[in-house]
């Protein structure tokens, strides 16, 4: 069984738990509760006939606060970022966040999910934004509330973890 | 207690228990363990013995909470029983946790989930299994468990139940744990509003225990930093007295038995409906004895 770490980055508020309940345990809540430290959840998937546990560490999001502990990233086989399209100061810190991440985890693959597509009367990111940002990243537009784009975004960061083990063996 | 890691600490853990004021039996049972590889350098020549000195001490500590409930054979066997096998499981893999890379780490968690089944699996043959993991269960005793291992500077902690974990930073209290419990369960579903769930009297009962007919543990951690206190405590505790208080009573510059001492008293003095357990482990920066 291959087992693979991926942690969860992104502002708070983006929806890193939601995603992880929402792929995990197949369950949704509108009630925020703001994360503390790391939470740890597995899930086998089944990527054409190989096996692979994605052991996914929801990290609490950076805040006004607290900002991200990186010592849980080291170590981490890729990284999802997640990012709030009703909120667009989480998608302009995501090339910090991915610094940070690279200082601490190397280059692994990684992936952002433009999260709360259910709110797209509310969202604050033009077409041109969204066009930059599929310049620089592996998008995938997802919503934790209706489940869309869930289990494609988790399927391509395990696809692109099994592509970097064949490539390096 | 000592450990030297990325920055040397000293750690001052204790743990308290009371029956309260209510009960006639005190059905919880905590443990706060030193973990250790001993090497104890009996003799020698060597003039400089320092770079020894991280074998002499505990590499790692664990706190386990346990609220044990219901049954006829009692909650208090349950929460015994959860406690001496997780001591057990975990003071055997003693040696294991210097130095932890990913595999290991990854491993490491499996092992302590493992444990807890493993315990979850002894209550069950020894007292029968589906205690129904809610607070009046009376097909078998069931009980719920709060576990912290502290490997400098991490805290892996697993839990079932609705015993909680906290950590005090900087005067700022932090839940480490959600309750495993029907009105937690149904909040978080979408189905309760809160309010709902204040008022619904099966609210508190377990929806996951050891003993229980269903039992999934969490599993998260957290790093901690020098000045930083962790708590561990049965819902004796948290029923009647606030997270405001809990910080207060905490940022005191108290040692850890004291500060077990006045959370079990404030406990009390709001009433003691239930057993009071707690542990508390400060985190002191700079070496110690």
């Amino acid at each position: 069984m291959i087992q693979k770490k991926v942690c969860m980055v992104g502002i708070f508020g983006t929806g890193k738990t939601s995603l992880v309940q929402r792929f995990v345990h197949s369950m949704f809540s509108e009630r925020y509760l703001s994360t503390v430290g790391v939470k740890i959840d597995r899930k086998p998937l089944d990527l054409d006939g190989t096996q692979l546990t994605l052991v996914l560490w929801d990290l609490a999001g950076r805040d006004g606060h607290e900002d991200i502990t990186t010592s849980y990233l080291k170590g981490a086989h890729a990284i999802l970022y997640v990012a709030d399209g009703t909120r667009k100061e989480t998608c302009d810190q995501l090339p910090e966040l991915r610094a940070l991440a690279r200082e601490a985890a190397g280059e692994v693959p990684d992936l952002l999910a433009l999260n709360k597509t259910d709110l797209t009367d509310q969202w604050k990111l033009g077409r041109g934004d969204e066009e930059e940002l599929a310049g620089a990243w592996d998008v995938v537009r997802t919503s934790a509330k209706t489940g869309a784009g869930v289990e494609d975004a988790f399927q391509r960061l395990g696809r692109a973890l099994l592509a970097t083990r064949e490539a390096r063996s | 207690m000592t450990a030297t890691a990325e920055t040397s600490v000293r750690v001052d853990a204790r743990g308290l228990t009371d029956v309260g004021k209510k009960r006639k039996a005190n059905e919880d049972h905590f443990v706060v363990m030193a973990l250790r590889k001993s090497a104890d350098v009996l003799e020698t020549s060597l003039p400089d013995l320092r770079a020894l000195d991280a074998l002499r001490g505990p590499e790692g500590w664990l706190f386990v909470v346990a609220d044990g409930v219901g049954g006829l054979a009692g909650g208090a066997l349950a929460s015994e029983t959860a406690v001496t096998t997780l001591a057990e499981y975990l003071g055997r893999a003693a040696g294991c946790f210097n130095r932890l890379d990913t595999e290991g780490e990854q491993e490491l968690l499996e092992q302590l989930e493992l444990a807890v089944h493993s315990a979850h699996r002894r209550i069950t043959e020894l007292y029968g299994g589906g205690g129904g993991g809610g607070r009046h269960a009376a097909d078998g005793p069931a009980t719920t468990l709060t576990m912290a291992l502290l490997v400098w500077p991490r805290a892996y902690i697993v839990h079932v139940g609705d015993s909680r974990a906290f950590y005090l930073r900087k005067g700022r209290l932090r839940q480490l744990t959600r309750d495993q419990t029907t009105g937690e369960y149904m909040v978080s579903s979408g189905v309760w509003t809160e309010e709902q769930a204040s008022k619904a009297p099966i609210a508190g009962t377990l929806v996951s225990a050891l003993g229980g007919q269903e039992m999934t543990p969490t599993v998260g951690l957290v790093d901690l930093l020098p000045g930083d206190t962790l708590l561990l405590c049965s819902d004796g505790l948290t029923r009647h007295v606030s997270d405001e208080r809990l910080a207060e009573l905490l940022g005191r510059p108290t040692d850890a038995g004291m500060a077990c001492r006045e959370l079990v008293d404030e406990a009390l003095a709001g009433g003691g409906h239930d057993n009071i357990t707690v542990i508390t482990a400060r985190m002191h920066a700079g070496p110690g004895v």
